[in-house]
């Protein structure tokens, strides 16, 4: 038997598929998020059985999460993405006792207990500040793709000071740094920066160690660095951090069957 | 009604109302079916789901029929106070005079909310400057300016000083358009230093006996015009009479607060709870019958709790609400989404507080004025949020913010640091603007979350 995991994301859906046994992986994949998030979910999820070369009927139980999960029409059952990611980074990273997840329009802190549930958590407000949208707004501007900020991030030796935590005005201040010559570099730096200060403030006092960091801008390289400078403390990239949410969720697929011990 | 209870929409509402009406079953003067209101543009109705009593019904009717009292009563011959910022003092003065009728115009921050924006009020607010930095209470601008909510009351009041920064500018831009308002100040609540003489508040806080005597100072000017607009006086003989018949409302409301906030199952939805405490600041402009539709939906209540019947399964997740909702959706969200109402700070605590009777009637009415929660720190605030959550055995707290409120902007951090660390629960913090529909999926993950984690917990 098979259980999957959905995790309809802002920017793109993810799809885990796991064996009987929850410890093994059995295929993924990752699809960009469109208007038609069901029918890419569908397709997706099919792809990745191919990949498995399982069949649909092997499949026990789907778990959809992520801001689109109640879109998804092959979903059993929905879960939201703090339960998931916390329950995929108990499974990855067995010690975590704080995860941050930041994703393309969200970004998230939850305390676990010594048992991996969560105890409380925190959520950015609406305003995209702190999220990968930030980031991606700050690439358009500066003409570079996403792949190209850490690696510039990383070339910076004097990171500008973006003092707005509101996305549209940061915007207009990059447009100022850049006429006042100052590096792309350096600008970008200054951002990944501001996002994690974001999340400090976010996350408030009492970040226990370990920190584990999901979520699709952990993959972009220097934020973990950004984090760790704004919290103190050493942070650790989940692996396969875009893919955590859609592990938890199939991994929760597969507890709800009763076929693990707790 | 003896059904088992629900939650239902404005149709079957209508519906059931038919029946009612074929059983015969009377109703109050303001009855009648609730679809009638989407009719003068309260479209978000449709949007919401009721309790199914009849007892709800009349609670949603009275609410909804407010300006037909008001306009009634200045018909009559009375005379119209609108009582700005202020959470429960000068209402219970003007009731003490048969012939004044109070009511609050910052009521108005729902109407962006109940008619979906249409109500072209928040436009006019822009419109005289003050736009959406400040709270969705600015709403009550356009009211006075299109005389369409309620009617231009003839003596308006507002308390000010520590109590809304951005309140306190929209009242002033008020007064700019030409609506004179009696200001009456009230300090910022501290504890007596050791030199100086303490007096206890309700709600379990102190303050020096010389801001009592100030607040107490304040109030007097009120009730003098209060007097002069009544034409008769207001002595301490009507205060107390006043302050007994606003004890037996506030007595009523700690009943069903109790009974509602602690049964298993929930008997009575968190929107109704909300409508019902409000009632407390200023008696939907008709006290007596304030009274009637509580008195009903405390038996209701009690029916319920008898019959072990609610409207929710057993393990709903209990949550502690602090702030009300700009948009009335979100409560019936957070029964949607697992949780329930087991307790709640909507910012006038203290209205909700029997005013002392061991004191002369206007020293009364000075401590509870200065017991307001908005009067003292968030650290007061936190306090007696924290005793609530321990009684009420919350398993996590919401605090909603109200964009653009001056109050919410840090009080929410300071509340949930506090509430973290004594009740060891989590604590949710949310803004809910006037209308969801955009944030909605958001605001749903957030209170899923809430609910997963509370039931996550409770397997430890």
């Amino acid at each position: 038997m098979r259980y999957a995991g959905i995790d309809a994301g802002s920017r793109a859906i993810k799809v885990v598929l796991i064996g009987d046994d929850g410890r093994e992986v059995v295929a993924k994949g990752q699809v960009d998020q469109g208007v038609e998030q069901d029918k890419l979910a569908c397709r997706l999820f099919e792809k990745v059985l191919a990949q498995a070369g399982a069949g649909r009927s092997e499949v026990r139980r789907i778990i959809a999460t992520g801001y689109g999960r109640n879109a998804v029409s092959i979903a059993d059952t929905t879960v939201t993405e703090i339960t998931c990611h916390a329950v995929g980074v108990r499974q990855l990273v067995p010690a975590a006792m704080t995860v941050i997840d930041i994703g393309g329009q969200d970004s998230k802190l939850m305390r676990l207990d010594r048992d991996g549930r969560v105890r409380d958590f925190a959520m950015n407000d609406r305003c995209a500040a702190g999220t990968g949208r930030f980031l991606e707004v700050v690439a358009d501007r500066l003409g570079l793709s996403l792949g190209d900020l850490g690696p510039r991030a990383a070339r910076s030796r004097d990171p500008a000071v973006i003092s707005s935590m509101c996305v549209v005005f940061a915007e207009t201040e990059i447009t100022g740094l850049l006429a006042a010559g100052r590096a792309c570099e350096d600008i970008v730096a200054g951002v990944q920066t501001a996002i994690a200060a974001r999340i400090v403030a976010m996350a408030g006092r009492n970040v226990e160690a370990p920190v584990i960091f999901t979520g699709g801008v952990a993959r972009i390289s220097g934020m973990e660095t950004a984090l760790q400078a704004a919290l103190g403390q050493p942070v650790t990239i989940s692996p396969d951090p875009h893919m955590t949410g859609a592990l938890g969720a199939a991994l929760l697929a597969r507890r709800q069957c009763g076929s693990m011990k707790e | 009604m003896s059904e088992t209870p629900r939650q239902i929409t404005l149709d079957e509402w209508d519906r059931a109302y038919e029946r009612l009406q074929a059983a015969g079953v009377p109703q109050p003067v303001y009855g009648g079916p609730l679809g009638r209101h989407v009719a003068d543009g309260d479209t978000r109705l449709l949007k919401l789901r009721f309790d199914s009593s009849l007892a709800a019904l009349q609670l949603w009717n009275f609410l909804l029929t407010e300006e037909d009292r008001l306009r009634a009563a200045r018909d009559a011959g009375k005379k119209l106070v609108g009582t700005m910022k202020d959470l429960g003092t000068v209402p219970v003065m003007a009731y003490s005079l048969d012939n004044l009728v109070a009511f609050y115009p910052d009521g108005a921050w729902w109407i962006p909310c109940v008619m979906e924006v249409n109500s072209g009020l928040l436009q006019i607010a822009d419109s005289l400057g003050i736009d959406e930095s400040f709270c969705p209470v600015r709403a009550m601008l356009g009211a006075f300016v299109t005389e369409a909510h309620f009617p231009i009351p003839d003596l308006l009041t507002c308390s000010v000083g520590a109590t809304c920064d951005d309140f306190s500018a929209i009242a002033q831009r008020l007064n700019g358009l030409g609506h004179p308002i009696l200001w009456w100040e009230i300090p910022h609540r501290r504890p007596p230093e050791s030199d100086e003489d303490g007096v206890h508040l309700p709600g379990g806080f102190s303050a020096p006996r010389s801001q009592i005597q100030f607040v107490k100072a304040e109030l007097e000017r009120v009730a003098i015009a209060l007097q002069d607009l009544a034409g008769r006086a207001l002595d301490d003989e009507a205060l107390a009479r006043g302050i007994a018949q606003a004890n037996h409302v506030r007595r009523l409301l700690a009943k069903l607060r109790d009974a509602a906030f602690t049964a298993t199952p929930c008997p009575m939805p968190a929107l109704e709870m909300l409508i019902a405490e409000m009632l407390a600041i200023h008696f939907c402009s008709d006290r007596e019958e304030t009274v009637v539709v509580l008195q009903e939906l405390l038996d209701e209540v009690n029916r319920r709790v008898l019959a072990g019947v609610g409207y929710l399964p057993d393990q709903a997740a209990r949550v502690f609400w602090v702030n009300p909702v700009a948009d009335l959706q979100v409560l019936n969200l957070l029964e949607d989404c697992g949780g329930r109402i087991c307790g709640t700070e909507y910012l006038f605590a203290h209205a909700l507080d029997p005013i002392p009777l061991d004191v002369p009637p206007m020293e009364a009415l000075a401590r509870m004025a200065l017991a307001d929660p908005m009067a003292g720190s968030a650290v007061d605030r936190a306090a007696r949020i924290v005793a609530d959550i321990r009684r009420l055995g919350a398993e996590a707290v919401i605090v909603s913010r109200i964009p653009g409120a001056s109050h919410c902007a840090l009080e929410g951090e300071i509340i949930g640091e506090i509430v973290r660390e004594e009740c060891g629960i989590p604590v949710l913090e949310i803004e809910v603007p006037p209308l969801t529909d955009a944030v909605y999926p958001s605001l749903r993950t957030r209170l899923e979350a809430l609910v997963e984690t509370v039931v996550n917990r409770r397997s430890r």
